[in-house]
């Protein structure tokens, strides 16, 4: 049975589709316990933004369709509903390029997080100083226009935006994108606290393996839209092989990917991996 | 002294017929932030709420009663456009909505002269097209009570406009809506009930507009064209700028008179109806962003 209390996200082998001909992803799996930060890794192009985007239905604006498997949040299948609807069921989504909107000033931006909440004027100046209770820094930008601030500052404010919502579960869509590594970290550890003290469950997607790692309890790492490989944070981090495939150091040079993986599963079988499916469909 | 007065008249009768070109400059303006698309129905239904309102007269509401219900059926037009036209074509590129307003266009004409018919109405609003006595004897101008009212009437519109997307909920929704659609739908921004919104808006402004058009020259299909005087207003203005198209709109009114009247003569007169577009094209080689047009903010 699909519904199960202890995941708030449950993914079930989805293919999707762009443009009704553009396979994208081709049978991703995973799952989100309640409460935890998961790690979806991948190169450019391996299908995180369109994981992200299958969940918070945002793929239907970009002409993708999900044509098989299943999406359970909270308990109910993800299906034809719009993002507004997904949003009031606590699931927002952080979109790549944070996306802030420039002409308004970083407090408008917050507050037109808070668009789905029947909030009044009172209630939303508690919610913004708890928000800013996390995000400082914006707190002294309140009054700027948002299009002037820097990236790390727009991250922030995205997520702060999303925040707003008081959602049960953020997909996160690479927050560290064109940051410095302070900022990343600086990004990383508010996301960290949001979910340690808010409770909220977050879908982490990322290239930078190393610091998303680091701040996550499971990952899955996904290539042209099959997952490769998945694990508890910690056992992917510590493991060689993945740093050298995702941080490209190698000592022997650039090896085959599915190489590298089947050595791996013979020496941790603590590391899942879908290798059979890959064999039929990737081909060089 | 007079030569003074009559210049300070021509200008103030302009500025007033120019409220009424930033009325409707404003509901193309709307149109456009919700969806980045000059809606060319517009014209169409300045000319469909007219009659539909003079319609209604004619079956003996009264005046409010004929306004409020024409205001319900520019709503339901705007309900009808958003399921119709607009969802259906959410993801299509922008051209594809720039042809659906076109074809909207010629519906709503359509359907006006199937429902109502198509001779001149007349449309008295119980206001002349005479000087008001009062502002003759305390300043010596000829001010018109119909240009009077309508610029009025024009711009107390615009400043409720105004207000209501700075300051309320929905406003907020419509300015993150015209930043970035996707991003405002992420964050449960429904961009539906913000398209009904402004097409709604767009709809009481054309009402009005044609009611203040259509008392003065018949409310007839000409009106239709009388819109499109908001295209130099806007090239001016920008097309995303509210106070750009308030501002344009005063610019063009009060210039298109003040040219009819000193320059019009050496051309034979008639020159208010291209002398806007030959000042909006100077405008365009000038500042190409129009003069309150949002500068696009880029960072690296
Ligand atoms: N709107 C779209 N239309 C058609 N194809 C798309 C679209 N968006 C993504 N794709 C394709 O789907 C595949 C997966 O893209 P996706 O954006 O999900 O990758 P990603 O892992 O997020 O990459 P990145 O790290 O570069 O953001 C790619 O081959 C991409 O070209
Ligand atoms: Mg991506």
């Amino acid at each position: 049975m699909t519904s199960n209390s202890e995941n708030i996200l449950e993914i079930e082998t989805i293919e999707v589709v762009y443009d009704g001909v553009i396979a994208a992803l081709h049978d991703v799996s995973l799952n989100v316990p309640r409460g935890s930060v998961v790690a979806l890794l991948g190169g450019n192009g391996a299908g995180k933004s369109t994981t992200l985007k299958s969940i918070s239905t945002m793929l239907a604006s970009e002409r993708g369709k999900v044509v098989t498997g299943k999406i359970i949040y909270d308990g109910f299948e993800v299906k034809n509903q719009r993002p507004a609807e997904m949003v009031s069921m606590g699931l927002v989504q952080v979109l790549e390029g944070r996306r802030c909107f420039g002409h308004l000033t970083v407090e408008e931006n917050i507050i037109a997080g808070a668009y789905s909440r029947k909030l009044s004027k009172a209630e939303i100046g508690d919610e913004l100083e708890k928000i800013y209770s996390y995000f400082n820094r914006l707190k002294d930008l309140r009054k700027k226009q948002s299009g002037f601030t820097s990236g790390g500052e727009q991250q922030m404010i995205a997520v702060a935006r999303a925040m707003m919502a008081k959602p049960k579960m953020l997909l996160l869509d690479e927050p560290s994108m064109g940051l410095a590594p302070q900022l990343v970290s600086e990004v990383f550890n508010i996301v960290k606290k949001l979910n340690q003290s808010e409770g909220v469950s977050i879908l982490l997607a990322e290239q930078n393996t190393n610091i998303a790692l680091r701040n996550a309890d499971y990952g899955y790492i996904i290539e042209t839209g099959h997952v490769m490989l998945h694990g508890k944070a910690d056992s992917l981090l510590t493991n060689d092989k993945v740093k050298e495939l995702y941080l490209g150091i190698s000592k022997q040079g650039r090896k085959n990917f599915r190489d590298v993986l089947r050595q791996e599963s013979e020496q941790h079988p603590d590391l899942h991996m879908q290798l059979g499916q890959t064999e039929n469909t990737t081909s060089h | 002294m007079t030569e003074i007065l009559f210049f300070i008249e021509v200008v103030v009768a302009g500025l007033l017929a120019g409220t009424m070109y930033s009325l409707v400059a404003l509901g193309f303006v709307l149109i456009y932030k919700a969806s980045a698309t000059f809606n060319f129905a517009q014209g169409a239904m300045v000319f469909f709420a007219v009659l539909s309102f003079v319609g209604f007269m004619e079956l003996g509401l009264p005046f409010i009663g004929a306004f409020f219900v024409t205001i319900l059926l520019m709503g339901l037009v705007g309900f009808c456009t958003e399921r119709l036209v607009l969802e259906p074509l959410l993801n299509e590129s922008e051209d594809t909505v720039l042809m659906a307003t076109i074809g909207l266009g010629f519906v709503l004409e359509g359907l006006a002269q199937a429902a109502w018919g198509v001779e001149v109405r007349r449309l008295d609003l119980g206001i002349g097209d005479f000087p008001i006595q009062w502002i003759i004897d305390s300043t010596g101008l000829f001010i018109s009570a119909l240009d009077l009212t309508a610029g009025v009437v024009a711009a107390g519109l615009i400043l409720g406009l105004s207000l209501l997307f700075r300051y309320t909920k929905m406003g907020l929704g419509l300015r993150a809506v015209a930043d970035d659609a996707g991003a405002a739908s992420s964050i449960g921004i429904p961009l539906n009930n913000i398209m009904l919104m402004v097409w709604t808006a767009a709809g009481v402004v054309a009402l009005v507009a044609g009611m203040m058009w259509g008392a003065r020259a018949g409310v007839q299909f000409a009106l239709v064209d009388l819109a499109l005087k908001a295209l130099p207003v806007l090239i001016i203005g920008g097309f995303s700028s509210i106070p750009g198209a308030i501002v344009a709109g005063l610019i063009i009114g009060a210039s298109e008179k003040v040219l009819e009247v000193y320059i019009g003569p050496y051309f034979g007169g008639g020159i208010e109806g291209w002398a806007p577009y030959v000042l909006a094209i100077f405008f365009l080689l000038w500042r190409p962003e129009g003069l309150f047009g949002e500068k696009i903010i880029r960072r690296v």
